[in-house]
């Protein structure tokens, strides 16, 4: 059930930028993933500020550069069917088209789409987690089917919702942020928090910053996007896994690879083992199944309940968990990471039981 | 008599002829509206938004009911403090179970009496207390300003460790509700006989029925007699659910619901809610509205309950079936609600097989208690024999359609005295299926299509089914009233649960009477106006209710008949009805307008009373299906997609063809979902809490997982001995053997059983990665 709250509906950035600056003021784009959070009481904000009424914050302009520029309002269905999106990056559309259901992507827009709150049931449901102020992630141990596989550290296991943001940080885009003391650009790869830095915090944005607009570098020569997404329905879900690219390739040869997963992370998860093995090389079938076996190599599912992690206590890596310590282990607080040793990884099947057998 | 009045009637229709009182009416070897694709007779109302729906009642001075309910899956209330939330704004009532209101109100979970609010809460979701105030924003808030100081007490919520001797009790008696054992012959002698014997467990998830419209009613106090508009399959169950609460007399409570938009079982009764609104209003003196959040529908309203189920089956080399061993468990909840009912029962009967034994075992969770939903038990147990039967065929390298034909029974063999059905379309469904899905060459195209190197493989997939029930049966009363200007009402009890029974029961009247069906008002689903009816459950409301229809229209024709006699002079023997007339058999000549008739004219109407008659004695009514699914398996992604479904059904005679196929479409979207997307999940090993309790979380079929080619072809065997229709239960069977029909292609596509419901991507993936690990 929706709280009380005022509703604000400015039409100048600064007195946006005003209004949230107050306690509890949260930002109203599109209001698909807000009005839910208000219902589920996840979040505790007693002021809406609409930015509707800022039309500069709609569109897609070519840059100088020959890069675009979206306005953070600009709905997913734009983002979706726009001519100069499809052309210069066809991964992007493919990622937004990928979103929720025709109604979400009419009324939802980009900057919302790179700002969601995680879709844990956890979080979403009457669980005080630890994202939510509690004492503990309720998923590490729980029904974590959908949840994070990489970059959690049994720390808070959510995955990130956006379909785009992975597309976007393979294209190296960045946000242009208009704040309470100044602008600034942020590259998307470093907007998403890591639950290690901050569980509580999705985006690296400050109380009263606004996204206002996404940029896109110019496309280089030969660059190919995609954007690839499994999920539970073929609509109105989010991945269960999915994978951006954006190669530049040199007629066979990848020449660059980003790589970036969707639904595998708490933020869209850059895979430099699968950008490794790509590069420089012809880009055969061969090719990439070695890079898609490469980027779940280092995969680390929650454990299966009743799954002891064994440290055989010599591991040489710096905050192993040594056996003197398993109940921390098991509780899984601990740098789970860094516990594993190439031997431990390679031996065991995606999902198994696992060892730590450093020696 | 008006001019136009050549609009209603015959326009060419021949009449059946009226049988003398004390005979049954032939069978209707040919019908004229019967079997028509005739469009809904209330479209219109709903599609436009006129139909009122119990959600939609404002009534003058209504206020609105919310309840809190018990966060915990197990506790015990110590402490309950109104006081905050008694004043705030709006706030018209609390009950609690302090409250003098609700003091020695019980309430019925199945069988089991419990106090209307017990501090001892059970599962998650149970009543706490409840509030009225002007507004539903009001009602909400004041709930959550009431502090409850709670006892967590441990909880069992995996039904497969409720036996545990460490688990937590549910009720004080222990976990294990029932155990009921079934056998005949020796099944060590069947399996000693057979050339192939295979055993395997299968699972498949606790699912929620979340209907469009939520679970809710109006409450309203005429002085001391009480009207509950609810959204509900039967209003004859809500009446005398809450005379019994409220220990009131049936007269003084009237239930009504004349459109409800979807309930799959989990309508057939009212609940708490019902009981609580009924209470505010008395306390308040206004009418009130209680609709539950779509949240307290998943926790508390029903589910279909999660079933664990071994099967164990012999065979000899040409296909005879030796024995079958089936056990199984399910969790009713927290309350009796048959958590492993009828699981077992298409093993029992569903094929020719003497040596059968079953065990099932109904245990208590700490989780909201089930409610029958769509064929209770039925799709579980073919999730679990469907699968097996084609393991049986590969092994003995038979076509598992031939081996399905192979042991059609004709006889209900899990039935006292073996009787026999009055049709088994079985046969038919599955000979007429593989024929119009192209079995054969399908099998063929897809082992080619599989053979090459592709991460695409493609299955095809049959499941047969019967469902126990399905042949209606008394009682059932209906009225026809025909209006001096001929137009007619009909009236009866039953709700049409969105299933297009309004539209049928205005064709088989106008069948009988020989009339546009556009002349038929109907009048239903209100305890006050109408007679009673069971609730639409159980695929049984066509063939309970439209016999007493086409009765009461036989009756209608005979009061018509009677009357124009005397006008006529003439012996009532010698008149046939033929619609709009009444004419003498002996001289054509001699006949007269039915709207001319006096004593109509004098009295104003005309009733006919229908009755539903027995069922044919000693002999079983069961509808019987089949359905063939192809689908594509991405090996990569473990992405599945359906490529085309054909559903045969023999329910008896096909009454409407659109409605007919509309059964069986969204029967098929629904085995969709039990397959494949849908499973409830609790909390199991931390808090017992529900986990995806919203449309996001809890993931219904899209359009977009459902193909779009979708077939159904009937199976139309004539069936006079069922009823004087013919027709037979359909809405229940269109959704029993499409889950494993599905399975049954993903084992073709990929080599892989796919024994736990449901299959997601993931589930493909790890179930490939043990093939491939070996």
């Amino acid at each position: 059930m929706l709280p009380k709250f005022s509703y604000v509906r400015p039409d100048k950035l600064d007195k946006a930028v005003k209004y949230l600056e107050r306690d509890h003021a949260a930002i109203h784009a599109g209001g698909t993933d807000l009005l839910g959070c208000l219902r589920e009481g996840i979040m505790d904000s007693s002021l809406l500020v609409s930015i509707s009424g800022l039309k500069d914050l709609v569109g897609i302009k070519e840059t100088g550069n020959g890069g675009l520029r979206i306005g953070s309002l600009t709905t997913i269905t734009e983002v979706a069917e726009n001519r100069m999106i499809a052309k210069k990056y066809p991964g992007l559309a493919r990622g937004a088209a990928e979103v929720a259901s025709p109604q979400l992507r009419n009324q939802g827009t980009l900057g919302g789409n790179l700002c969601q709150k995680p879709r844990c049931w956890y979080y979403r449901g009457e669980f005080h987690c630890l994202r939510k102020g509690g004492e503990r992630c309720f998923a590490v141990k729980g029904e974590n089917q959908f949840h994070a596989i990489f970059g959690h550290d049994n720390i808070c296991v959510i995955t990130h919702p956006s379909d785009t943001a992975p597309v976007l940080v393979a294209l190296k885009a960045k946000v242009n942020v208009v704040g309470p003391e100044d602008k600034r650009t942020i590259a998307i790869e470093d907007l998403h928090v890591s639950p290690t830095d901050n569980v509580q915090a999705e985006t690296v944005l400050k109380q009263g910053e606004i996204i206002t607009h996404i940029i896109l570098p110019a496309p280089s020569r030969n660059l190919y996007t995609t954007y690839r997404k499994i999920r539970a329905r073929r609509a109105w879900d989010f991945a269960l896994a999915g994978v951006a690219l954006a190669l530049v390739m040199d007629g066979e040869r990848v020449v660059r690879a980003s790589v970036v997963l969707s639904g595998a992370a708490p933020v869209p998860w850059r895979s430099t083992e699968s950008e490794q093995v790509l590069t420089g090389k012809i880009l055969s079938p061969e090719t990439i199944r070695k890079a898609a076996r490469a980027a779940v190599a280092d995969a680390e599912p929650c454990r299966a309940i009743n799954t002891r992690w064994i440290c055989s206590g010599a591991c040489s890596k710096k905050n192993c968990i040594k056996p003197e310590a398993p109940d921390r282990y098991e509780q899984g607080i601990g740098q789970r990471r860094s516990c594993f040793c190439r031997i431990g990884r390679q031996a065991a099947a995606p999902g198994a039981l696992r060892l730590c057998t450093t020696r | 008599m008006t001019s136009n009045d050549e609009i209603y009637y015959r326009e060419g229709l021949p009449v059946p002829e009226t049988p003398a009182k004390d005979s049954s009416p032939e069978f209707w070897k040919q019908t004229n509206i019967i079997g028509k694709p005739l469009p809904r007779v209330d479209a219109y109302e709903r599609v436009s938004g006129t139909a009122v729906y119990p959600s939609d009642i404002l009534l003058p001075n209504m206020i609105y009911g919310a309840i809190l309910r018990c966060p915990h899956p197990h506790a015990r209330v110590k402490r309950i403090d109104i006081a905050e939330a008694e004043k705030m704004n709006g706030v018209r009532a609390i009950i609690t179970g302090e409250s003098r209101a609700a003091k020695n109100v019980k309430w019925k979970y199945r069988k089991q009496q419990v106090p209307l609010f017990d501090p001892h809460c059970r599962f998650e979701g149970e009543v706490v207390a409840a509030v009225a105030a002007d507004s539903w924003y009001q009602a909400r808030d004041a709930t959550r300003a009431i502090k409850v100081d709670y006892e967590i007490l441990e909880f069992v919520a995996d039904y497969e460790h409720a036996l545990d001797a460490s688990a937590a009790k549910v009720q004080e008696q222990g976990n294990l509700l029932n155990e009921e054992k079934y056998s005949r012959g020796d099944t060590e002698k069947g399996f000693a006989e057979a050339d192939v014997v295979l055993e395997q467990t299968y699972h498949t998830p606790c699912e929620l029925h979340t209907p469009m419209e939520l679970h809710g009613c109006v409450a309203n106090w005429e002085r001391d007699r009480l009207t509950v508009w609810e959204s509900s399959q039967g209003v004859y169950g809500v009446q005398s659910r809450i005379a019994e609460a409220l220990d009131l007399p049936l007269s003084k409570v009237r239930a009504a619901g004349h459109y409800m938009g979807g309930g799959f079982g989990s309508k057939l009764w009212p609940g708490k809610y019902t009981v609580l609104c009924a209470l505010l209003a008395k306390k308040t003196a206004r009418p009130v509205k209680m609709l539950l959040s779509r949240e307290e529908t998943c926790l508390c309203v029903g589910n279909r309950p999660a079933n664990t189920m071994r099967i164990k089956a012999g065979t000899k080399k040409d296909g005879t079936l030796t024995a079958l061993e089936f056990d199984c468990s399910g969790p009713s909840g927290a309350f009796p609600a048959g958590g492993a009912q009828l699981v077992d029962w298409l093993v029992r009967d569903l094929y020719q097989c003497a040596n059968v034994r079953t065990r099932s075992r109904d245990v208590l969770i700490n989780a909201g208690p089930a409610r029958p939903f769509r064929a209770p038990g039925h799709p579980q147990g073919a999730w679990a024999l469907e699968q097996m039967i084609d393991s049986l065929a590969e092994k003995i390298n038979m076509d598992p359609v031939q081996l399905r034909l192979k042991n059609i029974p004709l006889k209900s063999q899990a039935r006292e005295g073996n009787p026999p059905y009055t049709t088994t379309g079985l046969r038919q469904c599955l000979e007429r299926g593989a024929e119009e899905f192209g079995w054969q060459t399908a099998a063929e195209r897809i082992r080619k299509h599989n053979g090459q190197d592709s991460h695409l493989k493609r299955g095809i997939g049959v499941g047969a089914c019967l469902w126990i029930a399905g042949g209606g049966g008394p009682p059932s009363t209906v009225i026809i009233k025909l209006y001096k200007d001929g137009s007619m009402n009909l009236n009866m009890g039953a709700s049409d649960v969105g299933t297009g029974t309004k539209t049928i029961m205005a064709q088989v009247a106008a069948e009988e009477l020989g009339v546009n069906p556009s002349v038929i008002q109907i009048e239903h689903a209100d305890t006050a106006t109408t007679q009673y009816a069971t609730p639409s459950g159980g695929s049984k409301t066509v063939p309970t209710e439209a016999p007493a229809v086409r009765n009461a229209a036989i009756s209608l024709k005979r009061e018509l008949i009677s009357m124009a006699a005397e006008d006529l002079q003439i012996d009532k023997n010698e008149l046939v009805f033929i619609g709009d007339e009444i004419v003498w058999t002996k001289n054509n000549e001699t006949r007269i307008k039915i709207t001319e008739v006096s004593t109509l004219q004098k009295r104003g109407e005309v009733i006919g009373v229908g009755y539903r008659g027995p069922n044919p004695a000693d002999k079983v009514v069961n509808p019987f299906a089949a359905h063939f699914c192809e689908l594509e398996v991405n090996t990569l992604t473990g992405e599945i997609l359906i490529l085309r479904f054909l559903g045969v059904h023999d329910s008896g005679r096909v009454m409407n063809r659109l409605t007919f196929d509309n059964q069986v479409y969204g029967g098929i979207v629904m085995g969709i979902g039990f397959g494949l997307t849908e499973f409830r999940q609790l909390d199991e090993r931390q808090t017992g809490k529900l986990c995806n309790k919203n449309w996001h979380d809890y993931k219904l079929p899209t359009a977009l997982d459902v193909p779009l080619a979708m077939t159904s072809l009937p199976v139309e065997l004539d069936d006079p001995e069922s009823n004087n229709t013919g027709a037979k239960g359909l809405g229940e069977p269109v959704t029993i053997p499409t889950a494993a029909a599905i399975a049954n292609a993903l084992n073709m596509a990929t080599g892989v059983r796919f024994t736990r419901a449901p299959v997601l991507p993931m589930e493909v993936i790890r179930q490939l990665s043990k093939k491939n690990e070996g």
